[in-house]
C-alpha cells in the first residue's frame, strides 16, 4: 500500500480555557482548546500545514496529481471550493483531481481511503490530503466546550515514504451522537455520555480495530503507538482493554490541550506520535464520527531519520499560546456580532 | 461591502493568479518587480517583461498602526510594505501584530494565507505578513 | 504659459461643517463671491468656457458630477463645460485646465470653481470613501488595499520619515500648531483656534504614527477663480495676477511600485516642470500654500517641492521659519489642516489666497513680499500619485 511521503500540521495560537466557555452555562469541563484568530480559518490553516507537508516531503508540487481535502466545518454546504484554493496556490493544471469531503469527523479518513484507493488503483501517483477543522458551536453546548481548531495535510504515494500503510479497515453502523443540521449552524449532541461512548465510540473504534488487526494477523500488543479519535481524554481509554492494548501505548492527549480536532484528530495525534516514532515501529489509529470508524495500521520507516530535520513539529505549534477572553472567543466565533446600523 | 463587487466577480478571478501563486512581472530593462503582472513597465515604460514569482519573505519597510480601518473591520490593523526578498515591495497587512512597539523597520517577515474579508457568505483569502521568529 | 494668463477675481465661501447648504448651494456662493471680487466688474456672459472641479464622483451620496451640473448651478448653459477630477489636485487641476484654456488662445476668459460637500455622511464614512473602498472597486485586490487611504498612506511616510531623517511626533505636531495659528486670521479657515503640540500629541491615534489633530478635517466648500488672457486683464483690474507655470506631475498609482517613502516624485516633478515653464528657482518664491492633508506631509511637501533639502524641513520649521512672520512662510490661510478639505475646492481655495496675499489684501495674515511670488500644491490621487503645482506672480 501506499504511504506517509511527508507530513505538516498547524494550530492556532490563540487558547481558552474550556471552563471558560462554559462558566454561564454550566462547569465541569475541563482543559483548554485552541481558537482560530479573526483572520484565520480552515483554509488558512490548512495552507500553513500543507505548506509544512510539502517542506517535509521535499517534493516538486507539480507531482501531485490529486487533492482530498476532509473537514466537518466547511463554510459552503454547496461547493468544492477548498480544494481547488490549494490547486491554486501550487499552480496545479485543471486536470488535477481536486475534491472535498466534507460534514463527516470521518471526513478526512475518508478522504485518505479515497487517495489510497486511487493510487492502488493506478489512478493517481501522489496525493495531498488535507484535514482542517474550525466547526461553529453554539453558546452554552458540550461541543463548544471541547471543539478546538487545527489542520493536517499529508503527501500521500508511494516513493520515498516515512511510513506506510499496511492495512485499513472501516466499521459503519446507523448510529447518531453528533449531527449539525443544514438549518442549524451549529453542531448537537445527543450527549449520553453512557450510550454516546459505549455504543458509539467504543463499539465502531473496537469494531474497526479488531478487523483490521485480523487483516494485518497483528495482537494489540504489537502496536508501539496507538492513536484513537480523542474528542476527550477519557474516550481513548474505553476500547483498549478488549483490543489487549496497554494504557501506555495511547498517544498522548491532545483534546484537553488543543481540543477536539475532529475528523483531524486522529491525524494531528498522529503527526505528534511520527515527530517522535522511530523506523519499524508499528501505529493503530482509528478515527471515530456518528457510527462510523476507520482502523487503519501504519508502519514507521527508515526515511523518517532522513527527513526529520523538515519537520515543524506538533509541539511548536501547542507551545504557542495567547489566552483570550470568552468575550473575545464570542466575538471570533461571530457568537456576538456589532449591529449592522 | 456595499456597492464592491462580490467575491465571485471576474474581478476577484482575474487576480486569482496574482494573489496566491504570486505571480507578477520583471522588467528585463530597468530591473522593476511588480505585481499583478503587466506587459507595459510602469517604471519605464519598457514592453521588455516577464513573469516574474515573487518571495514569499522580506524585511519591513515601513508601517503603521491603524485605528480606523473600513466599516466591517475590527481596529486595528497594521498595514506595511515590505522589501521582498529578491527585489520589488509588497503591499499589505502584518497580523498577530497589535501595537506599533511589536514591529521595526527591518524586522524579516513571512507571508502566510489569510482569510480577509467575508462578503455575501464567501470567504476572500490573501496574503498578510507575519513577523519571523528568530530561531 | 508665462505671460499668457491673469487671474482678475477670485471668491471662497467660509470652509466648514455647512450641514444647512447644498452642493448647489456652495457652488453658487462662490461663484457670486468670484463674480463681484473683479474690481472693474465682469458680466457672466463674458465667461467663455468653465472648468468644475469636484472630487468625489458618487462616493459621498452626491452622485456623478458633470458639465452641466455646474451650468445649471451658475445659470449658464451656453459655454462648454467639463468637470474635471484628478484625485486631491482636483482643484489645482481644475484652473490648469482654465488656463490652458486660456493660453491656447481659444478662450478670452475661463472660470474654474471647485467645490466638495463630504459632510452628507458621517466624517468616519467620507474618510473611508477618500480610502477608496476595499481594493476590489479598484480593480485591486483587499489584501493589498486594506487601511489604505489618506492617512494610512502618509502615516507610512511618517514612519520612515521618523526613521531616516530623525524626525519625530512633535515636530509634525509643531505644522498643526503654525497652521491652527494662521487659521484664526484667516475668515475662511474652517477651525479657528489654537492648538499647542501637547494638545496634538494627547489627541487619539487614528493611524499610528499620526494623531486626530494631525489630520485634516472633513469639510464643505467652494471656492473660484476667473481667469482671463493677461493681455486683457486691465480691462477688468489694476492688480491682476498672473500665472508664470501650471504643471501636474505623476508617479506610480501602486504604493508598492514606490521608490521612496520620504518623499513623493508626484510632487517633485510637478514642481520641477512649474519652476522651469515659470523661468524661476524655488528660492525666488515668497511663500507657498501646500497640501498639508496631515502635518508630516507639509515637512515632505516643502523639502520636494525645493525649499529645502531632504531632512532640513523639521528643523527649520522649529525655527519658526515657515511661520506668517518667518523667513518663507507656508500655508497663511491655515492649511488643509485648519482652512479644511473639501476636496475640489481645496486648490482653488489655495489659490485664491495666493491672489489675496499678491495683491497684499490678506489683512491680519498678510506675509512679506520680496518678489511678489508665491506657489500652490496639492497631491493625492490613487497613492499620492497626482499632484498639482501652480505659480502666480503680482507682476508678469
Amino acid at each position: 500500500m501506499a504511504g506517509i511521503i511527508g507530513y505538516g500540521v498547524y494550530i492556532p495560537r490563540y487558547r481558552i480555557e474550556q471552563k471558560e466557555t462554559q462558566i454561564p452555562w454550566s462547569s465541569w469541563a475541563g482543559g483548554e482548546k485552541a481558537v482560530c484568530g479573526a483572520d484565520e480559518d480552515v483554509v488558512t490553516m490548512a495552507a500553513e500545514a500543507t505548506e509544512n507537508a510539502i517542506k517535509h516531503a521535499a517534493i516538486d508540487p507539480a507531482q501531485i496529481d490529486t487533492i482530498y481535502l476532509g473537514t466537518a466545518s466547511s463554510p459552503y454546504i454547496e461547493g468544492h471550493l477548498l480544494s481547488p484554493i490549494f490547486a491554486e496556490i501550487l499552480g496545479l493544471p485543471p486536470e488535477v483531481r481536486a475534491v472535498d469531503y466534507s460534514g463527516s469527523l470521518n471526513a478526512l479518513a475518508m478522504a485518505l481511503l479515497g487517495c489510497l484507493d486511487a493510487i492502488e488503483a493506478k489512478n493517481t501517483k501522489c496525493g495531498l490530503v488535507i484535514g482542517t477543522e474550525n466547526r461553529m458551536t453554539a453558546p452554552g453546548t458540550e461541543s463548544d466546550a471541547s471543539s478546538g481548531a487545527g489542520a493536517v495535510t499529508m503527501v500521500i504515494g508511494t516513493e520515498d515514504t516515512i511510513a506506510d500503510f499496511e492495512a485499513v479497515h472501516t466499521y459503519s453502523t446507523l448510529f447518531i451522537d453528533r449531527w449539525e443540521a443544514a438549518q442549524d449552524g451549529w453542531v448537537s449532541n445527543y450527549f449520553d455520555y453512557r450510550f454516546d461512548r459505549e455504543y458509539g465510540y467504543k463499539k465502531h473504534i473496537t469494531g474497526a480495530s479488531k478487523g483490521l488487526m485480523q487483516k494485518v494477523d497483528k495482537k494489540g500488543q504489537d502496536f508501539t503507538y496507538v492513536v484513537f479519535q480523542q474528542p476527550d481524554d477519557r474516550s481513548p481509554n474505553l476500547p483498549i482493554k478488549e483490543l489487549g492494548i496497554q494504557a501506555e501505548q495511547l498517544a498522548p492527549s491532545i483534546a484537553s490541550t488543543l481540543g477536539d480536532l475532529g475528523s483531524c484528530s486522529a491525524f494531528v495525534s498522529l503527526a505528534g506520535v511520527l515527530d517522535k516514532a522511530k523506523p519499524g515501529e508499528r501505529i493503530l489509529l482509528a478515527t471515530y464520527g456518528s457510527g462510523g470508524s476507520n482502523a487503519m495500521s501504519i508502519t514507521v520507516n527508515k526515511a523518517i531519520d532522513k527527513k526529520r530535520k523538515r519537520i515543524v513539529p506538533l509541539e511548536k505549534y501547542a507551545a504557542q499560546k495567547d489566552y483570550i477572553t470568552y468575550v473575545s472567543y464570542l466575538k471570533l466565533r461571530e457568537m456576538i456580532k456589532r449591529a449592522p446600523y | 461591502m456595499p456597492g464592491a463587487p462580490a467575491p465571485a466577480s471576474p474581478v476577484y478571478w482575474r487576480l486569482n493568479t496574482g494573489v496566491y501563486r504570486l505571480i507578477g512581472m520583471k522588467c528585463n530593462d530597468c530591473g522593476h518587480i511588480s505585481y499583478p503582472v503587466k506587459k507595459i513597465c510602469s517604471e519605464c515604460g519598457s514592453l521588455n517583461v516577464e513573469e516574474y514569482k515573487l518571495s514569499k519573505r522580506g524585511t519591513v519597510h515601513t508601517y503603521c498602526v491603524q485605528w480606523a480601518p473600513p466599516p466591517g473591520f475590527e481596529a486595528p490593523i497594521v498595514p506595511i510594505i515590505v522589501d521582498m526578498d529578491g527585489g520589488g515591495r509588497y503591499q499589505g497587512l502584518l497580523t498577530e501584530v497589535a501595537s506599533p512597539e511589536a514591529v521595526k523597520i527591518g524586522d524579516k517577515v513571512e507571508m502566510v494565507l489569510r482569510k480577509v474579508m467575508t462578503d455575501r457568505g464567501l470567504n476572500v483569502y490573501g496574503y498578510k505578513f507575519r513577523l519571523v521568529e528568530e530561531e | 504659459m508665462r505671460g499668457k494668463v491673469a487671474v482678475i477675481g477670485a471668491g471662497k465661501i467660509r470652509f466648514g461643517e455647512l450641514f444647512e447648504m447644498s452642493l448647489g448651494d456652495m457652488v453658487e456662493q462662490a461663484y457670486l463671491n468670484c463674480l463681484n471680487s473683479v474690481d472693474k466688474g465682469i458680466a457672466p456672459k463674458e465667461i467663455k468656457a468653465a472648468w468644475f472641479g469636484h472630487w468625489s464622483g458618487g462616493f459621498i451620496g452626491q452622485g456623478a458630477m458633470c458639465g452641466a451640473s455646474l451650468a445649471s448651478f451658475i445659470g449658464n448653459l451656453e459655454i462648454p463645460v467639463t468637470r474635471v477630477e484628478n484625485g486631491c489636485p482636483t482643484g489645482g487641476d481644475a484652473f490648469r485646465h482654465a488656463c490652458l484654456g486660456v493660453a491656447s488662445g481659444v478662450y478670452d476668459v475661463a472660470l474654474a470653481l471647485g467645490a466638495e460637500k463630504m459632510r452628507d455622511k458621517p466624517a468616519a464614512e467620507s474618510l473611508g470613501a477618500a480610502g477608496g473602498g476595499g481594493g476590489s472597486e479598484m480593480g485591486l485586490h483587499p489584501s493589498w488595499m486594506l487601511g489604505m487611504g489618506g492617512p494610512g498612506i502618509q502615516a507610512l511616510h511618517a514612519t520612515r520619515q521618523m526613521h531616516e531623517l530623525g524626525y519625530t511626533m512633535e515636530n509634525f505636531a509643531r505644522v498643526a500648531v503654525k497652521n491652527h495659528h494662521n487659521g484664526t486670521l484667516c475668515p475662511y479657515a474652517h477651525y479657528q483656534f489654537e492648538v499647542t503640540i501637547e494638545r496634538v500629541l494627547g489627541s487619539y491615534i487614528v493611524c499610528w504614527p499620526l494623531h486626530l489633530l494631525d489630520c485634516c478635517p472633513q469639510t464643505d466648500g467652494a471656492a473660484a477663480l476667473i481667469v482671463c488672457r493677461a493681455d486683457l486683464a486691465k480691462k477688468y483690474t489694476d492688480k491682476p495676477v498672473y500665472v508664470l507655470g501650471s504643471n501636474i506631475g505623476i508617479d506610480h498609482k501602486n504604493l508598492w511600485d514606490r521608490n521612496s517613502f520620504v518623499e513623493q516624485l508626484s510632487t517633485v516633478r510637478a514642481a520641477r516642470g512649474a519652476y522651469e515653464m515659470a523661468g524661476i528657482k524655488p528660492s525666488d518664491v515668497d511663500f507657498a500654500e501646500l497640501h498639508d492633508c496631515f502635518t508630516n506631509t507639509e515637512l515632505m511637501n516643502i523639502e520636494d517641492v525645493g525649499f529645502a533639502r531632504k531632512g532640513e524641513a523639521a528643523g527649520m520649521l522649529m525655527n519658526g521659519e515657515f511661520d506668517i512672520d518667518g523667513r518663507l512662510p507656508i500655508n497663511p490661510s491655515g492649511g488643509l489642516k485648519a482652512h479644511g478639505h473639501p476636496i475640489g475646492a481645496t486648490g482653488v481655495g489655495q489659490l485664491c489666497e495666493l491672489f489675496w496675499q499678491l495683491r497684499e489684501e490678506a489683512d491680519k495674515r498678510q506675509v512679506k513680499l520680496k518678489n511678489g511670488i508665491g506657489t500652490q500644491h496639492n497631491v493625492g490621487g490613487d497613492a499620492f500619485g497626482v499632484s498639482a503645482y501652480n505659480i502666480l506672480s503680482r507682476s508678469i
